[in-house]
Parts: C-alpha cells; sequence; structure tokens
C-alpha cells in the first residue's frame, strides 16, 4: 500500500477513528496498530509479513538478552549476533545477487574457473533497509545502555508502525518507545501541521517529481546519446529536484500521517539545496539516515578521535556503506565515495583554515551554488542505477559538453518551472509555510475541509494518470 | 518493563535537534518560531481528514471512476465502480466536477477523464489466392510450311535472380523509428535509442511506454487510436512495439456488439486477441510502416510464464502471416537460464561476465537486458533495410 491511494485512504479512514477510540486503551491500542501495520505491510506482499514478524521477534530477544546479561562479553557477544542476524538478512535479500556476480566476474578475469556459487532471483521485501536498520538501532542503544528495552508489544508498535515502514524516516527508540509509552492527548493535535505536511508532500511527490520524470528525467538518462547537451543539463538539475520532491515528499506525509495518531516523528529534509557544504547538506538530507550513519557507524569506526588520516578514512568508509545501502550496484559505491572524498577534503580545508563558511553575500551564494554542483554531479552516478550504470553516468557527463547546438525539445517551460519551484521553495523563508499553517489552524472547520479537498484535488489533477512508485522504495 | 530513554549529555540533544526547513514543516506550534498555531482535539482531526477525503472525492469524481474503469477485474474494481459511478453522477449535477476541468482545460489535458472503449482497426486483408506457378504460354508450333526449322540450340538456365534491393536509408534520408508499447518496452526502447546514434536512424521522440496497458484494455490506454495519430503524424518507417504482459485477463473491453469472451486462453479469448494483434499490425503496414513486434520474454512467475507463452504464439502466428510487414522477435529463450532453460536473473555477455539482466521484480529488464533486445532488433533491421551503404557512397 503506498500513500497517495484510494485504498490508503480508506484504509487510513478507518485507523484513524480505530486509533483515537482505543488509545485510551493502550493494551488494545498497540495490538490494533500492530495488526493494521502487518495488513498495510501484507498489501504489498503478504509473503514478507513473516520476515517483518520475525525481525520484530528476534531483536526484542536479543534486546531483552543485552539487558539481562551481566556479564560484558556477553552483551557484547549478544550485540555482536543481533546485529550480525540483522545485517545478515538484509545482506541476503538485498546484495546476495551483487556480490556472487561481482565474484563471479573476478573469478573470470582471473581465469580462475566458475564461480562456487550461482546468483538466485531474490525478491527485495519492500523497506527491509529502513526496519533493519531501526531494529540495529535499538539493540545497540538497549547494548550502550541509551534505552531499556520495551515490551514485545511496545517494540512491535514501535518497529511496525505503517506511517515509517516502508520509506522512514528512520524512527530511533528513544524517541517512538516513549511516546508509546503513554495515551496520546487526544486534546492537542497538531492537525494545521499535519494537513500541510500532507498536502504539501502529496504535491511533491505526484505533481513535481513525477511531471520532471516522465518529461525529461527518464528520456535522458534512458538513452543520454539521443540528447542534446542543454537537455542533459537540464535532466542532470531536474533529478536533483525529483529526488528530493519524491523523498522528502514521501516522508512528509509520513510525519503528517504519524502526527494525527498524535505521534511525533523527526524531520527527515531541511531544505538540502541551499546548504553551503556537502557536510552541511548531509545535515539537511535525510537526516534520519544522516545521523544513524554518524552514530551505528562514523562513531564506532572511531570517528574523529583517532586521529586526522584515520577521520578521513572513517569519513570515507561510512559514506561508502551509506552508498551501498541504497543499492547494490557499483554506481552507488561511487555515489558513496564522491561524497565521502568532498566530505573529507571540505573537513580538511576547515581545519587547516582554507576555508571558512560563509553567511552572507556573494561567498554565501557561491558556497551555496558549488555544493549544489557536486551534489548534483554525483546525483548523477545514483540515478544511473544498477547495472551499465557507470557507462550510463559517463554518457550522460559525456553529453553535457559535446553536443551544443542540437535541438531541445526536452526543455520546456513546464519543466524549467518545475525546476524552479522545487529549488526555489528551498530558500523560502520558514515564517511562511508558518504563517499559512497558523492562518489554516484557525479557520473553522468547514473551510479547513475545503481548503484540504481542494488541495487534493489539485494534486489528483494537476499529477499524471496512475500512480508511480516511490524512488525510495526500492531502497 | 518501563522504557525510559536516557539522556546521554547536552551534545546527543544538540545532535538530535531537528532543523527547521519550509517545505518540510516546523516544529509543534506551541513552542515554535513564528506566528503560534492551534492544536485542535482528535474528534477534529479526524472530522477534517475524512470530510476533506470525502470532498475531495466529489471533486475528483470523474478521476476516481477512470481509476475504478482502470482497474483488473476483481471485487476492489466492482466496488470502485459502484461507488464512483452515484459519486459521478452527483458531482456533474451538482457541478462540483468544474474545478477539476476547469484545472484540466487550463493544462490541456481536458480529455484525461474520458473512457474511451470503441477499436478502430482496419478490415482484414483479403484472403491470398494462391497463384498457379508462371509458366511460359506454350506456343502452338507454326502451321507447317515447307521444310521443317532446326530445333534451337539448348539453352542454358538463366542465372539466378538478384535478391530484391532493400530500401535503402541514409544520414540525409534516416529510418524514422518508433518505439512504444507496455512498460516491457522502456529498458529495451532506452537500449535502442543508445544502440542506434543519431546518424541513419531517426527515432520519433523518446520510448511512448505506458506502463500498465496492452491491447486488452483500450479504456486504460488505446493503443489502436494511438498507432493511427502516429503513423498520420510521423509516419515512421519502421513501427517497434511490445504488448502483452498486461493482456492475461479474462477480461477486454471494446468487444463487437454481442461478443461473448470467455475466459482467458479460450477459443473465444484467442480468436479476439489475435483480431486485435493483427488488425494493430495491419494498422501499420497500410501505412507503410514495418511492425518489429517483441514477444515476452521468459518470467519468474510459473502462472505468468504460460500465460506469456500463450500470448507470444498468437503474437508469433500473425506475424508470420505478414511476412512483407511484420516481424516477431522472440526474447523468451533469449533470457532462459542456458543450463535449465529457467528463468535467469543474470546472464553472461559478450565478454563473458555475469550481468544482471532483469529486474528485481521478475518481469522487467535491466538496461544490459536492454541491449541483449536492442542488439536483435538491429540485426532484424539490418536484414530488412540497407542501413550501410551509404557509408561506402562517402
Amino acid at each position: 500500500m503506498i500513500f497517495p491511494t484510494t485504498t490508503f485512504a480508506v484504509f487510513f479512514c478507518i485507523v484513524l477513528v480505530a486509533s483515537w477510540l482505543l488509545m485510551p486503551h493502550p493494551r488494545f491500542w498497540r495490538l490494533f496498530i500492530i495488526g493494521a501495520s502487518f495488513v498495510f505491510y501484507a498489501d504489498w506482499n503478504w509473503k514478507f509479513v513473516g520476515l517483518l514478524a520475525f525481525s520484530i521477534l528476534w531483536n526484542q530477544a536479543i534486546g531483552v538478552g543485552i539487558h539481562r546479561a551481566r556479564v560484558q562479553s556477553q552483551r557484547q557477544a549478544l550485540v555482536g549476533l543481533g546485529v550480525v542476524v540483522d545485517v545478515g538478512l538484509l545482506g541476503y535479500f538485498k546484495y546476495y545477487d551483487f556480490f556472487v556476480s561481482s565474484g563471479s566476474n573476478v573469478f573470470s578475469d582471473l581465469g580462475l574457473g566458475g564461480f562456487p556459487i550461482g546468483t538466485k532471483a531474490i525478491v527485495l521485501p519492500v523497506g527491509i533497509s529502513f526496519f533493519t536498520f531501526m531494529a540495529i538501532s535499538y539493540i545497540v542503544d538497549i547494548y550502550r545502555r541509551e534505552l531499556e528495552p520495551a515490551s514485545l508489544a511496545k517494540f512491535g508498535a514501535y518497529l511496525s508502525f505503517f506511517p515509517h515502514l516502508v520509506a522512514g524516516p528512520i524512527v530511533r527508540g528513544s524517541e517512538l518507545l516513549p511516546q508509546l509509552e503513554t495515551p496520546r492527548d487526544p486534546r492537542r493535535v497538531d492537525t494545521s501541521r499535519a494537513f500541510y505536511l500532507i498536502a504539501t508532500g502529496l504535491f511533491k511527490k505526484v505533481v513535481i517529481a513525477n511531471y520532471l520524470a516522465t518529461h525529461v528525467v527518464d528520456q535522458v538518462f534512458g538513452a543520454p546519446v539521443q540528447h542534446s547537451s542543454l537537455e542533459t543539463w537540464i535532466a542532470v538539475f531536474a533529478y536533483a529536484v525529483q529526488i528530493y520532491a519524491d523523498f522528502s515528499g514521501y516522508t512528509d506525509m509520513a510525519i503528517g500521517i504519524a502526527l494525527l495518531l498524535g505521534f511525533k516523528f523527526p524531520q527527515n529534509f531541511d531544505s538540502p539545496y541551499a546548504a553551503i557544504s556537502i557536510q552541511d547538506f548531509w545535515r539537511r538530507w535525510h537526516m534520519t539516515l544522516s545521523r544513524w550513519l554518524r552514530d551505528y557507524v562514523y562513531i564506532p569506526l572511531g570517528g574523529n578521535r583517532k586521529g586526522e588520516p584515520r577521520t578521513y578514512l572513517n569519513l570515507m568508509a561510512t559514506m561508502l556503506i551509506g552508498g551501498l545501502w541504497h543499492g547494490a550496484a557499483w554506481s552507488f559505491v561511487i555515489w558513496g565515495g564522491l561524497h565521502g572524498a568532498w566530505l573529507a577534503i571540505g573537513r580538511y580545508r576547515r581545519e587547516h583554515g582554507l576555508a571558512t563558511d560563509a553567511t552572507s553575500g556573494w561567498a554565501l551564494w557561491r558556497q551555496r551554488i558549488a555544493t549544489f554542483g557536486l551534489v548534483c554531479f554525483a546525483w548523477i552516478f545514483f540515478r544511473s542505477g544498477s547495472e551499465n550504470g557507470l557507462s550510463t553516468a559517463f554518457e550522460v557527463i559525456g553529453r553535457l559538453f559535446n553536443n551544443w547546438g542540437a535541438p531541445s525539445p526536452l526543455v520546456t517551460g513546464g519543466v524549467l518551472l518545475a525546476i524552479a519551484v522545487g529549488i526555489g521553495t528551498q530558500y523560502l523563508p520558514a515564517r511562511i509555510p508558518q504563517a499559512i499553517m497558523s492562518w489554516f489552524s484557525r479557520r473553522q472547520v468547514a473551510v479547513q475541509i475545503v481548503v484540504l479537498a481542494f488541495a487534493l484535488m489539485l494534486s489528483r489533477t494537476m499529477g499524471p494518470q496512475g500512480v508511480a512508485p516511490f524512488i525510495y522504495f526500492q531502497f | 518493563m518501563a522504557t525510559r530513554p536516557r539522556t546521554r549529555s547536552s551534545r546527543r540533544s544538540r545532535e538530535d535537534r531537528v532543523p527547521q526547513g519550509p517545505l518540510a514543516g516546523t516544529d509543534n506550534g506551541a513552542g515554535g518560531r513564528g506566528p503560534r498555531r492551534r492544536l485542535h482535539p482528535a474528534g477534529q482531526a479526524i472530522v477534517v481528514a475524512i470530510g476533506a477525503l470525502l470532498l475531495g472525492a466529489f471533486l475528483n469524481a470523474r478521476g476516481l471512476h477512470k481509476t475504478a474503469q482502470s482497474m483488473n477485474p476483481s471485487w476492489k474494481r466492482d466496488l470502485g465502480l459502484a461507488l464512483s459511478g452515484p459519486l459521478q453522477t452527483i458531482s456533474d449535477g451538482t457541478a462540483l466536477d468544474l474545478p477539476r476541468r476547469g484545472v484540466q482545460a487550463a493544462l490541456g489535458r481536458s480529455g484525461d477523464d474520458d473512457i474511451v472503449t470503441a477499436i478502430k482497426l482496419p478490415p482484414p486483408p483479403p484472403p491470398v489466392v494462391a497463384k498457379p506457378p508462371h509458366r511460359r504460354p506454350v506456343v502452338p508450333p507454326a502451321p507447317h510450311q515447307g521444310n521443317p526449322q532446326p530445333p534451337p540450340p539448348p539453352v542454358a538456365p538463366p542465372p539466378p535472380a538478384p535478391p530484391p534491393r532493400k530500401p535503402a536509408f541514409s544520414p540525409k534520408h534516416p529510418l524514422r523509428v518508433y518505439i512504444g508499447g507496455d512498460s516491457l518496452v522502456i529498458v529495451p526502447g532506452e537500449s535502442l535509442l543508445r544502440a542506434m546514434g543519431s546518424k541513419v536512424y531517426k527515432p520519433i521522440d523518446s520510448v511512448d511506454g505506458h506502463v500498465a496497458t496492452g491491447l486488452e484494455r483500450p479504456d486504460v490506454y488505446n493503443w489502436f487510436d494511438r498507432i493511427r495519430e502516429v503513423m498520420k503524424n510521423d509516419k515512421p518507417n519502421v513501427v517497434i512495439v511490445a504488448f502483452g504482459a498486461n493482456d492475461d485477463h479474462s477480461y477486454m473491453t471494446g468487444l463487437p456488439a454481442g461478443a461473448n469472451l470467455g475466459e482467458f486462453g479460450s477459443a473465444a479469448w484467442i480468436k479476439e486477441y489475435r483480431r486485435r494483434v493483427g488488425g494493430f499490425m495491419d494498422s501499420v503496414i497500410r501505412a507503410h510502416g514495418f511492425v518489429v513486434y517483441l514477444g515476452m520474454p521468459i518470467v519468474q512467475s510459473p502462472s505468468e510464464r504460460s500465460d506469456f507463452d500463450l500470448i507470444n504464439r498468437i503474437l508469433y502466428q500473425e506475424a508470420k502471416k505478414r511476412p512483407n510487414g511484420a516481424v516477431y522477435i522472440d526474447t523468451w529463450f533469449q533470457f532462459a537460464d542456458p543450463a535449465t532453460g529457467g528463468y535467469a536473473e543474470y546472464l553472461k555477455n559478450s565478454h563473458g561476465d555475469l550481468v544482471k539482466v532483469r529486474a528485481d521484480d521478475g518481469v522487467h529488464f535491466e538496461p544490459a537486458g536492454g541491449d541483449i533486445i536492442a542488439r536483435l532488433v538491429l540485426k532484424q533491421l539490418n536484414k530488412r533495410y540497407d542501413l550501410t551503404s551509404w557509408r561506402k557512397r562517402g
């Protein structure tokens, strides 16, 4: 089930009413929300419901085991076992074929004969990357004594809670579990923010992302040799806006839906294309993944505590893992590697007084434009995807420079407008959406209904027919 | 067990602080910056959410009805049609559909909600009457007029006729190519566009791929109208298409009056689908185009595999009936595991490297798979057309 569908609308209306009715009875509420979340997940493929259930039971058992263990070595062994099984499951479903094919090609290149194991056609369960990361954060936080284990029902509700289940945000136990502890206050629901996030998220995903995908991005990245340099430049910028609108639109809807149910999720995007450095970009882009990588990869690797060279190495390793998390392909690894290298270079320049973060004037804009340019360059590898990804990426890069003067029918007013809206809104002062939400919150119920219904109508009418899947479902 | 998150230090809380951003929304209105907003009771949230969805349903009634109509036969479709029909009637009657119509008109998409099921196919070609083999007329010997003539010397048999000249194309007179179909044509189509380059081939726009469409459901997307429009406006020499992956249902719209379809694979179903495939091919051939029909590859699901096999047979037979106007390209065996003959996600490429050729869904192609099909198509085009002699001419 995905959010912008009639099926989900009906499902959510039922869940919203039942959830608030059951809220005074936390036990029933938790069982209800687990059941609803499993129905939500099973609508995609019921065969993988067992995988989600296993993840809940396994990580709960490990969490409780760690908490009860008195000896540090036992705690270490348990957390290690928990992480290995979680990563193993993720690795099997997501990376098995990638590693087997890569290994087979290495064997073939070295003349070592056939690779001992063959590929399998493995279906990737939707959302496995997200709920696995959440489960790992839960057991590691217990190991670090930052969190105590929840009851099985609470942990089940936390891990399977449908608003974040398939595409994040990656909510930590310390953020959601306390909210599951006590009933949400039915007198104080932040409805205006919730509806604002749902309406703008829907518009970003259904209108902007889909429009750019179908009108320029898919065509140029599908066959770069058929397009002019101008079209290629525009397609690269359009993809930057598309992936932002697609992913941030989805998580905005997730945050809004959770808010209507009375729960607060962390924000996942904060105007990433207004960033003034790559480090700043990662403070604003997929923020819940960034902090997960920081807390569960970068810091355990030693962070910046083991000298300068090791810090750069840790940055690079963290971003390579981040790249691989997005997909089993070398183009994603290169994307991560580019970001890792730029983070390391940026850190070196700051550490040695070669660069400072501008706060105003041309220097600020220069830094913003340079950062956006680097991010867009890396997106070329990201978009080029799995097999043949590298050759497509290099074709696109070549096309940026060597076909000026050819006709550019894909560069239309609509495409330029969508890109301008996607980037321009990131520079809107925060007071504007605040004012819209404030205005909305003071209107009568009937006015709120009409405004929201018209927003739904606009997204539905301006979007394409049918619903395209979200980009981040595949991750 | 109580859940008690322990706060570690001010460093952690500072790191966890969520920055504010305009489109992504901001923190709780009660304590946030900017104008304060009111918090509301949950009951109001429910009333506004359900009220907006209901009013939105009336405003979008025509679109909802079209969506329900486009679904595959199931209880969901029946329910959707049962609900959206009256919704649309009320919406039309109360003028609640006007805002949607207005937005569509402003976007130049006024026909989006129309449900068209009619299929316009050219009349079937006249049956080919087998001609007797050409024989030299027997000339009766002339009446005897004196001395008989000596018999003519034996004549050597004529040299075999040269193969018919292939239509030639060049950068000045490029081969115009249209690529369209369901989702299975998108990746191979893109591979073709890459492989064709920009000299002797002239693609008509990008790949005209429409997900979840086919020849069964003109109400979802009317390919019969679309191909007539393409042939009329763009005049392609070659039409490369792929349909069938969404056509394995016991349901079609646009049936001739009184026709009974039966189950998928029944004689009536095969007859109707054959009529559509053949009619589609004839629409192209009559407009002087050549059809390259991509067959469906082996797929992961065994049930789909047998459905696709049946459809492939129809495609093959219809193309074979039109040897000068259509060709069927088999992809089934190209994508089967060479060892087992079963489904394969990875295959070895020409360099001997194992590459992923099929997408994770077990149906679609990865670009490396698209490249395999592109090579097969280009081989066929080179068989039929002279695409290289312009190089020798300089």
